[in-house]
């Protein structure tokens, strides 16, 4: 890039963008889409609200360090399950790029169901696109104020609304529902409410397309995962070119044209502003709107429906389509691998932990029986939903005593239980100085509910 | 050779590029960071500090931003500085 394009190009960078006004249009694929806006914002909406054994459904209780995903509690131990549930979301994320190309962009991408959401407002308050555009360079007066202030209150709003659920994924949110009828939000929690709000209402009210075109890393990698099967949005420049306006009904050999008009409706719904017809481009999310704008005009001209469709490279020179192909086998292999094992975890997963520390005050005492004795804190996670009594044994060396001043061992659901206990042997039936120990703890009544921690055991050592 | 004039850069775009992926960034540390530590048991013995763990993990995810956000400011202060110098070398 030379110095004096970065300049022209300079212009169109997102410190001084056109806005953009997407027409507003109607078909198969806007209504697919509208779908999915609302099953999904119904879905982030609605699921806090939902409630299992007593709690909230889906709660990542930060201060009690615990997450409640439906029946299941993940602790700081379970990390690694969150981080694998966001591996394989990433990989699905390759998987069904590299085979339908950007749908997350158009129906899926909160950035995406949000816009619409906003757009949808703004239509409601300000009308169609034409009307939009004369209200913005109308001169100020009484009526635009009011139409903007509404459009802004009903905005906010949404985000306070949307700002507020966020917290509530992490606050219990009828707790929080409670604290803010009664004005005694704490301040971290008004600060997160707000703080989101504020990105929802700037993100999906003001930065829009520019946030795919500028911030997305997604937008910017997405290309390494298509090759020439994966599914597009495309004109088809043989069909439509040389692009002129006609009479409706006019054959468009007779006139020497192609099927397209050049009415512009396609560029009109874009709401990243893009010509389609210029060929696939990055900004390009992929929503559709096009084909469905595109559609309706063929009708209206009683010209075949395709003009702009979904399609992939291939398909469009001609050529043989693989749906699977090398690179889709692979990143669904791994998908279905990741997956497997994630579930396996998670089903083998014991709620149950054991840590032993041995005393570090003293290697090892001799009692008055002449045994050697080591003693050790023993720390009980009981990580299930119900509180548990457990039997402790210990082995690793002939004759040796488990000595504990507890009479039973019970540990509430959720709780962590210490125990001091000590282990004694006969010196002669130790190998050597120090020999590795296992102490085994089994819940009463739950089979499955069993953990094996090992320990070394410390005595004077063979002369 | 052509380099990018990218002292050019719009302020605007300067700040996001800063900010917006030390804010990703942030967003993970902060997970990995206090999965691994309780923030109650970070308070330092002697010390009397009676501090919500939401304050704490809020304070955490902004010390986390504040240090990936210099570390990009490194990076963008570094590529402007290296174009000012290679545009002013090949003029």
């Amino acid at each position: 890039m030379s110095a004096s394009q970065a300049n022209t190009s300079e212009n169109t960078l997102y410190a001084a963008h056109k806005k953009i006004y997407p027409r507003e249009v109607s078909g198969r694929f806007t209504r697919l889409r509208m779908l999915s806006v609302i099953v999904l914002l119904g879905i982030y909406y609605l699921t806090p609200l939902l409630r299992w054994d007593g709690r909230q459904a889906l709660l990542f209780d930060l201060p009690a360090r615990k997450f409640y995903i439906f029946g299941l509690t993940l602790w700081p131990q379970d990390f690694i399950y969150l981080a694998a549930l966001l591996i394989l979301a990433g990989l699905s994320l390759f998987f069904f790029t590299a085979l339908v190309g950007r749908v997350w962009c158009g129906y899926a991408c909160p950035q995406t169901v949000w816009t619409e959401a906003y757009l949808w407002m703004e239509r409601k308050i300000e009308g169609k696109r034409t009307s939009r555009m004369k209200l913005d360079k109308a001169p100020t007066s009484a009526a635009k104020i009011r139409t903007k202030t509404l459009k802004h209150t009903v905005w906010i709003a949404f985000s306070l609304w949307t700002g507020f659920t966020f917290v509530g994924y992490f606050t219990p949110i009828d707790q929080l529902a409670a604290k803010l009828f009664s004005a005694s939000l704490g301040p971290w929690e008004t600060f997160w409410i707000l703080f989101y709000s504020f990105a929802t209402y700037g993100n999906a009210g003001f930065m829009r397309e520019q946030v795919c075109m500028y911030m997305c890393p997604y937008a910017r990698f997405q290309s390494a995962m298509f090759d020439s099967d994966t599914l597009i949005v495309a004109y088809h420049p043989e069909r439509g070119d040389p692009r002129g306006s006609r009479r409706r009904g006019t054959d468009p050999k007779s006139v020497g044209l192609g099927d397209c008009i050049d009415c512009n409706v396609c560029v009109q719904v874009c709401p990243t502003g893009i010509d389609i017809r210029d060929g696939l481009q990055y900004e390009c999310i992929a929503c559709s709107a096009c084909i469905d704008a595109c559609d309706e005009i063929m009708d209206k001209m009683s010209y075949p429906r395709g003009l702009i469709r979904y399609t992939t490279e291939n398909a469009a020179q001609g050529r043989k389509q693989h749906i699977l192909r090398p690179r889709v086998m692979v990143y669904a292999t791994i998908l279905l691998v990741l997956c497997g094992i994630l579930l396996t975890n998670l089903f083998l997963r014991v709620p149950l932990e054991l840590d032993v520390i041995r005393d570090r005050n003293t290697l090892y005492r001799e009692t008055r029986e002449g045994l050697i004795e080591n003693v050790y804190t023993l720390k009980i996670l009981n990580m299930d939903s119900k509180p548990h009594q457990y039997t402790l044994t210990a082995d690793g060396i002939d004759g040796m005593k488990l000595v504990t001043d507890e009479p039973e061992i019970v540990v509430p659901a959720g709780a962590v239980q210490e125990l001091i206990v000590r282990l004694q042997a006969d010196e002669f039936n130790m190998e050597s100085r120090s020999v590795a120990v296992k102490f085994y703890l089994q819940a009463n009544q739950a089979n499955h509910l069993n953990t094996v921690e090992e320990a070394r055991f410390v005595g004077p050592g063979k002369p | 050779m052509d380099v990018p004039v990218t002292d050019k850069i719009p302020h605007t775009q300067q700040a996001i590029s800063v900010l917006w992926p030390s804010f990703l960034i942030a967003i993970v540390a902060t997970g990995v960071f206090f999965s691994a530590f309780n923030p109650r048991d970070l308070i330092p013995f002697n010390l009397d500090i009676d501090i919500s763990p939401l304050a704490a993990y809020s304070i955490g995810f902004f010390l986390f931003w504040v240090v990936a956000a210099i570390s990009s400011y490194g990076t963008l202060y570094f590529i402007i500085s290296n174009s000012r110098f290679l545009n002013k070398q090949n003029r």
